[in-house]
């Protein structure tokens, strides 16, 4: 089933859609508001319309985005979210809002950005209550019990994707590259009940990976285009973890018992892995991603980029440096989304590869 | 702080710094200034406004070990600084000045070197080829004891200052201001007092002086009043002739945006202001036939000011208003002593920048009525997202509402090396026929 196809499924079981921008948001408030969040990553598409409006400098993220939006391919969606992610999705979001005239109710979630003090985490909570305030507005009053629940399954969700991404440092999981992050990504999208039976015939059926290819950690964004995914399953590479944006940095690993909803998200918030989004100091990013080196003996670093995006290019060199101090070669990958596989970028990529092999 | 350095810093002040003044003003005396036909006689403070910002840097060097250094972006509340005596450094406005003398490109292709990619800011480019290179036109910046950042005018400067805090190694102080989306409520001001309350105890460590509120007051009203005078210096470009252009403005904004709460800025732009009421009265304006009158969207395109400048003014055409100059005085005289944190909260979170775009066609509108502007001059910064995205879509809607024809130039604020003189020449070629048909 594609993705549309499983929306529109959804809509006739009487659910909601919300599109949403990257990259960080409680995705439990709208399970529990008997909604889906349909992420806006990465669509498939030329993004002519968006550049009527947006400056050749700005992100494909955000011009797809948009394009999306231009080209009536939202219909089937009853509003926006937009978490304060960076400065382009902020006026994105106030564009979409104050401009464009959509028909469609935005809303917007933002969340306190590092270093964060004493007045960080009620303010985290106020930000989640004034969200399910402002979706109960459109949608109706929110079930307390349901939102346990639903914090509960994000729980559940956490817990699980921390086991596969233990099963693919430690080599128990045999799926390719490409076939690993087809899968996960499918998060962007369904709904926990389907999402997670997925995830665990995913893990139930991992077989012996094969150990020969010499192993690597993606940074950066996202994994887009996935046909360097493809290239390096081709060229025998492992990808044995990863630190991207719209991955391993956003999923809550709480899998503690909830008692309170809210105090359970604002403890998986703050504990998540640091991030540009939310200001997280360089040196816990480098921390962090020598932690991964050390723990799978990864043999390079990957750095996904998308072209424009500044709150990741800000940290590039600092991130490289230490990597490469460490005599760990780093390979920074600048692209627009979707643009394929150039002769260039294969080259380049075959390049690293052989040098870490 | 040492002894030495103390006394040094101000023997400097004191004695020092009046003394280059002086050799600078002699130096300058022999130099003969060009005829600018296009123009009304310059401004008389233009002279003192430069002592007052190279006094700054000059005073800069000496600040070192002297007194507490913090480097500061451009929105932050340095009102909070002020009490604790901290001897404050734009990076903007030092990456500006840069900029107006054509080092862009030079400096950001020292950060480029280090990995910083072309697509970042050139404010920040700029600042770490200073750091990495230590170039720079005013001699030397003093090393921070502390940064202060305010994610108020983008999320770029905290990404910078992040990577500055990482090579300093010294605290980062964060003022998160949440966008007005909708509305800012009671739960965002809140949060920003509470912040704001927060960073005292850092703030007296970094400095080793305790917190007065009194002295902090002072400050207040100063900064305050200071906003406001430079509000009333901006409102005399009402008059028509307006007796000042926009490109002034930008020069003369410096102190606003560098020593905002001293009573340096506040009495700087009183004697501005006595002399452009004075121009005022006296039908001086600032180019000699003002036929046209524009509005600026964006910062400027420093090293462009002057090239434009001469442009505008030989078609008749004067800048008589800027979405930018503006942004200090459309929210801090806001500010008040006696519930200082919780105005100041509104005052820095309501920014142009940190405000949603409906807002920004609003102040827009308001402005081309009240200043009597015929046409809008967009300028597109590579550099600036939080500023550029949108302007596509406010062109087309100022059109719509007010029939104002516009010209959007894509430009950067100091990297010239992407700026298409061709282009550009074009668009305003365009542009001129429209205002003048
Ligand atoms: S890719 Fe970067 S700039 Fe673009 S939306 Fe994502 S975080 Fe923002
Ligand atoms: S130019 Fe724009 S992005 Fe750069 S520091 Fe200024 S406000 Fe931020």
């Amino acid at each position: 089933m594609t993705r549309t196809e499983y929306l529109m499924a959804q809509k006739q079981k009487d659910r909601r859609l919300l599109g949403v921008f990257p990259a960080q948001y409680p995705k439990e408030i709208l399970w529990a508001m008997n909604a889906v969040p349909a992420e806006i990553w990465d669509p498939p598409m030329e993004t002519s319309q968006a550049s009527a409006h947006l400056q050749p400098y700005i992100c494909s993220v955000v011009k797809a985005g948009l394009n999306l939006i231009l080209e009536g391919k939202c219909h089937m969606l009853d509003g926006f979210l937009f978490p304060h992610t960076c400065d382009s999705i902020q006026n994105l979001a106030s564009m979409v809002n104050d401009y464009l005239n959509i028909q469609k109710p935005c809303y917007f979630f933002y969340h306190p950005k590092a270093p964060y003090r004493a007045s960080s985490r009620p303010y985290y909570i106020e930000q989640l209550k004034a969200l399910i305030t402002a979706l109960e507005k459109a949608m109706g009053p929110m079930d307390p019990s349901r939102f346990k629940q639903s914090v509960e399954q994000g729980s559940a969700l956490g817990a699980l994707l921390e086991k596969i991404y233990e099963q693919r440092r430690s080599g128990a999981l045999s799926a390719t590259g490409a076939d690993f992050y087809r899968v996960l990504r499918q998060g962007e999208y369904l709904h926990p009940d389907d999402y997670i039976p997925k995830l665990e015939a995913f893990s139930a059926s991992a077989g012996k990976g094969d150990r020969s290819g010499p192993a690597v950690i993606l940074s950066g964004v996202l994994p887009n285009p996935p046909e360097i995914l493809v290239l390096l399953d081709t060229l025998g590479v492992r990808i044995v973890d990863d630190d991207l944006m719209n991955c391993s940095r956003r999923f809550l690993f709480h899998g503690k018992a909830v008692q309170d909803p809210f105090e359970a998200l604002a403890d998986a918030y703050f504990s998540l892995p640091p991030c540009t989004t939310k200001n997280s100091p360089i040196h816990k990013r480098i921390d962090t991603l020598m932690e991964k080196i050390e723990k799978t003996g990864a043999r390079g670093v990957i750095l996904y980029m998308v072209k424009f995006c500044e709150p990741e290019l800000f940290d590039v060199p600092l991130l490289s440096e230490a990597v490469k101090r460490r005599g760990i070669p780093t390979l920074v990958l600048d692209v627009e989304l979707n643009q394929g596989l150039t002769g260039q970028l294969s080259t380049r990529v075959e390049a690293f590869v052989e040098m870490i092999s | 702080m040492s002894v030495a350095r103390r006394f040094a810093y101000t023997f400097m002040k004191e004695v020092g710094a009046p003394v280059a003044m002086r050799a600078g003003r002699a130096g300058k005396k022999k130099k003969a200034r060009p005829l600018k036909p296009h123009f009304g006689p310059p401004l008389k403070c233009t002279s003192r406004l430069k002592e007052i910002m190279t006094r700054h840097y000059f005073l800069s060097r000496y600040a070192e070990g002297a007194k507490p250094v913090a480097w500061v972006t451009s929105g932050a509340p340095v009102e909070m600084l002020r009490p604790f005596d901290f001897y404050t450094v734009y990076p903007e406005n030092h990456g500006a000045l840069c900029g107006a003398q054509r080092m862009g490109p030079e400096l950001c292709s020292v950060a480029e070197e280090k990995g910083y990619h072309q697509d970042l800011c050139s404010y920040a480019r700029i600042d770490l080829g200073y750091f990495l290179s230590g170039k720079t036109p005013v001699g030397r910046l003093p090393k921070p004891d502390l940064l202060f950042a305010s994610n108020n005018i983008c999320q770029t400067v905290v990404y910078w200052y992040r990577v500055l805090a990482h090579h300093f190694k010294i605290p980062l102080i964060l003022f998160d201001t949440p966008y007005n989306f909708q509305e800012i409520n009671d739960r965002d001001v809140a949060y920003m007092v509470q912040q704001l309350e927060e960073m005292i105890p850092t703030l007296e460590a970094a400095s080793g002086r305790p917190f007065e509120e009194h002295k902090f007051k002072d400050v207040i009203r100063m900064g305050k009043e200071a906003a406001h005078t430079w509000g009333q210096v901006l409102a005399t470009m009402k008059a028509k002739p307006a007796p000042m252009t926009i490109f002034d403005a930008f020069v003369h904004m410096a102190p606003i945006v560098s020593l905002r709460g001293l009573p340096v800025a506040l009495r700087y732009y009183q004697t501005l202001l006595s002399e452009l009421e004075e121009r005022v009265s006296k039908g001086i304006g600032a180019i000699k036939n003002e036929k046209k009158r524009l509005m600026w969207d964006n910062i400027a395109i420093w090293y462009k000011v002057r090239d434009f400048s001469n442009l505008f003014a030989e078609k008749g055409m004067n800048f008589v208003t800027a979405t930018y100059t503006n942004a200090w005085s459309e929210t801090i005289p806001h500010m008040h002593a006696n519930q200082p944190l919780e105005s100041m909260a509104k005052a820095y979170s309501l920014v142009i920048l940190n405000n949603n775009l409906n807002h920004r066609l609003r102040l827009m509108e308001d402005l081309i009525k009240a200043y009597d502007v015929d046409g809008l001059v967009i300028h597109s910064a590579k550099s600036c997202k939080p500023y550029s995205v949108g302007q596509y879509d406010l062109k087309r809607l100022l059109l719509d509402r007010l029939s104002v024809p516009s010209v959007i130039v894509e430009a950067d604020i100091t990297d010239f090396r992407t700026f298409s003189e061709e282009q550009t020449r074009t668009r305003l070629e365009a542009f001129f026929e429209a205002m003048e048909g």
